[in-house]
């Protein structure tokens, strides 16, 4: 059979994707990209995965079911560290073990490079083991994964904030999967508010306000939620935040609280916190959205008139930090 | 200074023990009940899992009783214990101005002599080394106990007994003055049990016990689980004793001679093949070694939620499919009764039994 490598399109995709994308391209390895999340995925994760597993693992199983039939590798990187202050989800270590024992595939089928931190010797090694997987000699791999780091640094860029917007974060796995927030983005956009999410602010910049709070969150991505909340809070364009968080998220559980009383709180905007699962159904999410929204524009209109304790006791907050 | 800690198991015997020896003094948690972990919940996020809510409820109570100062453990693996704290702190700091001590297990015995010289200003190092070392050493005999407890419970005509004596023999550490004394109430007990047992040739079902630590140690918690199934006539090994991991952690660890992670990293392939955080690694190890060393079943117990062992369940599902292993899996969060628990591990009790008979 002739090599193609499938890459769900799921749970880290959505950080390094375009990296991978780029890579396999580079090297003139034909990809097939499971495609964005649909109902379709979502049962079929849902039933092959263990009951208690998070959301975005179930989707994730959904993404490698749907590539099965169609390639002859599976691409599942290990990435259990990527800096050395941070750590990832128990998961992301366990992911090509969970791939293995939910489909039974054989070691061949899988592409999964162990990434356990960003040193050169690491990368070079997880490399070397993805070439080998395809068979292909390292030395080209080499140069096209150099090539392709570039391009992909390059893509990444900021925004300006420039209009009134709403800022939509959580983890990317969530954010940017249309099929979680198709509603809310559509919901928001035909009142007229434009959204904002962690992507559209540099990455380094995320880190460097979740620095703040350094010797306590060790999830690297929760980090990078806390620091744009505290980057979002600071906006004036910013009139809400939105906080989506999966069920049964294991550092989301302590992070909500985490983030609520040290940044949410402490700044003037409206905020939710919105925790969905796998059931479909939209009526809820949108009802909330909805009663957000107003309380947005409510707060929007009367800015002007609320009483001045109200405000002097934020600023006295905003000094305290 | 009033210092509270949270329960775990036999834990707080020996730290009882330690803290007393160098005259620090304690605000005595009582023992975790229903209304610990309600309380607890009550003050806990919804969805993080049960040990941060019993934790929680035990710092409730240890205020309640006039504690000021809290000591807790943090930093195991990547699992959300080694946040517990961070958002601990926030929830108690609205209750009252309190210190709170965070020990590392990854620097378990630095974290802890710091601790023990700052509570404890005037005792000198070596006494303070002195009551770790006897800590570990307690921690250890009441492990030992324990073990002969399912040991000789499986075996005995009247397994209550033998738990009786155990339970008794709890008391005798309590009392201890001197280093003899530990290794001697061991002995006690140990023969207590052996002496009411008779012939002990017979070899009973035999069930492995694993999962999540804090569960696996404390018997509220877990529903005392291992005297459910000695007096079903199966024998229990517990893949989770505080005194030798305290001992490797502290010990072992600090002088380089041990490395928890590879051993057991090599005996969970190939069914997972990467530390995952927790004890989702180690149990999974340790399913695999009972499926070949001819273990009649494995209960794995864990909090709902717990991503470590979630991850091991894919794995051990493959194992015990693999290796016609049965395998119970318990999900414990607030909620769940008693009988819940007892139904289905008597059920798994005479699945294992007819299994063992079979064998035989």
């Amino acid at each position: 059979m002739q090599i193609k490598v499938g890459i769900p399109q799921a749970m880290l995709y959505h950080e390094f994707g375009g990296l991978w994308n780029i890579f396999f391209q580079n090297m003139g390895i034909p990809v097939v990209l499971s495609g964005e999340t649909n109902k379709q995925i979502l049962n079929r994760g849902t039933l092959l995965a263990m009951d208690e597993s998070c959301l975005p693992l179930k989707v994730y199983l959904g993404h490698v079911d749907a590539l099965l039939p169609e390639c002859s590798h599976i691409f599942v990187p290990r990435i259990a560290q990527y800096h050395p202050n941070f750590h990832f989800c128990a998961k992301f270590a366990g992911l090509p073990d969970i791939v293995q024992n939910t489909f039974r595939l054989s070691s061949d089928q899988l592409i999964s490079p162990n990434i356990e931190h960003k040193s050169p010797v690491k990368q070079l090694q997880a490399l070397q083991d993805t070439c080998r997987s395809i068979g292909l000699s390292a030395v080209p791999g080499y140069f096209s994964y150099r090539h392709s780091l570039k391009s992909w640094k390059n893509n990444t860029s900021g925004n300006t904030l420039s209009k009134r917007s709403i800022a939509v974060i959580g983890h990317s796995y969530l954010v940017k999967d249309a099929f979680f927030c198709h509603d809310i983005m559509n919901m928001l956009t035909s009142r007229g508010i434009a959204v904002v999410t962690p992507e559209h602010v540099d990455n380094k910049a995320l880190y460097a306000e979740a620095k703040i709070f350094e010797p306590d969150i060790y999830w690297q991505l929760s980090a990078k939620i806390a620091g744009a909340a505290h980057f979002f809070c600071r906006q004036r364009n910013v009139i809400g935040i939105i906080v989506l968080s999966s069920f049964a998220c294991g550092p989301d559980s302590l992070m909500n609280e985490y983030i609520t009383h040290h940044i949410l709180k402490k700044s003037d905007k409206p905020y939710i916190i919105i925790s969905i699962d796998e059931h479909t159904g939209s009526a809820g999410l949108m009802t909330r959205i909805e009663a957000f929204c107003d309380l947005v524009e409510w707060r929007e209109k009367h800015e002007s008139s609320l009483p001045s304790y109200g405000i002097s006791e934020h600023t006295h907050c905003k000094n305290a930090q | 200074m009033k210092v509270a800690y949270p329960h775990m198991g036999y834990l707080n015997i020996p730290i009882a023990k330690m803290l007393s020896d160098l005259k620090i003094e304690t605000a005595e948690v009582p023992p975790i009940s229903r209304k610990t972990i309600e309380l607890g919940s009550l003050y806990s996020p919804e969805g993080v899992c049960l040990p941060y809510k019993i934790n929680m409820g035990n710092f409730l109570e240890g205020i309640e009783r006039g504690a000021d100062a809290l000591v807790t453990i943090c930093g195991a693996g990547k699992c959300r214990m080694g946040f517990y704290n961070a958002v601990q702190k926030i929830t108690l700091a609205e209750k009252k101005q309190l210190q709170f001590y965070t020990i590392n297990t990854d620097s378990l015995f630095r974290d802890l002599h710091r601790f023990l010289c700052t509570a404890a200003p005037h005792a000198g190092s070596f006494s303070v080394i002195k009551s770790i070392v006897a800590a570990i050493q307690m921690l250890k005999a009441i492990d030992a106990t324990n073990e002969a407890k399912n040991f000789y419970g499986a075996r005995s005509a009247n397994p209550e007994e033998i738990i009786h004596i155990f339970d008794n023999g709890l008391q005798l550490f309590r009392d201890c003055r001197k280093f003899s004394d530990i290794s001697r109430s061991r002995n006690t007990v140990i023969n207590q049990m052996q002496k009411i047992t008779g012939p002990t040739e017979i070899q009973p079902a035999k069930v492995a016990l694993l999962g999540e630590f804090y569960v696996l140690m404390e018997p509220h918690v877990n529903h005392r689980i291992e005297n459910l199934l000695i007096k079903q006539g199966i024998e229990v090994k517990k893949f989770a004793c505080t005194g030798d991991w305290v001992y490797s952690k502290t010990l072992l660890q600090t002088l380089g001679f041990y490395n928890e992670e590879k051993d057991c990293l090599s005996q969970a392939r190939p069914y997972l093949n990467y530390h995952v955080g927790g004890e989702g690694l180690k149990s999974v190890g340790n399913a695999l070694a009972c499926a070949r060393g001819g273990y009649d079943g494995v209960i794995h117990i864990y909090p709902f939620g717990c991503t470590p062992e979630i991850v091991a369940q894919y794995a051990l599902k493959n194992i015990a499919a693999d290796y016609h292993m049965p395998l119970l899996t318990l999900s414990l969060d607030e909620h769940s009764s008693d009988v819940g628990i007892i139904t289905r591990v008597e059920a798994f009790a005479d699945c294992i039994k007819r299994k063992a008979a079979q064998r035989i």
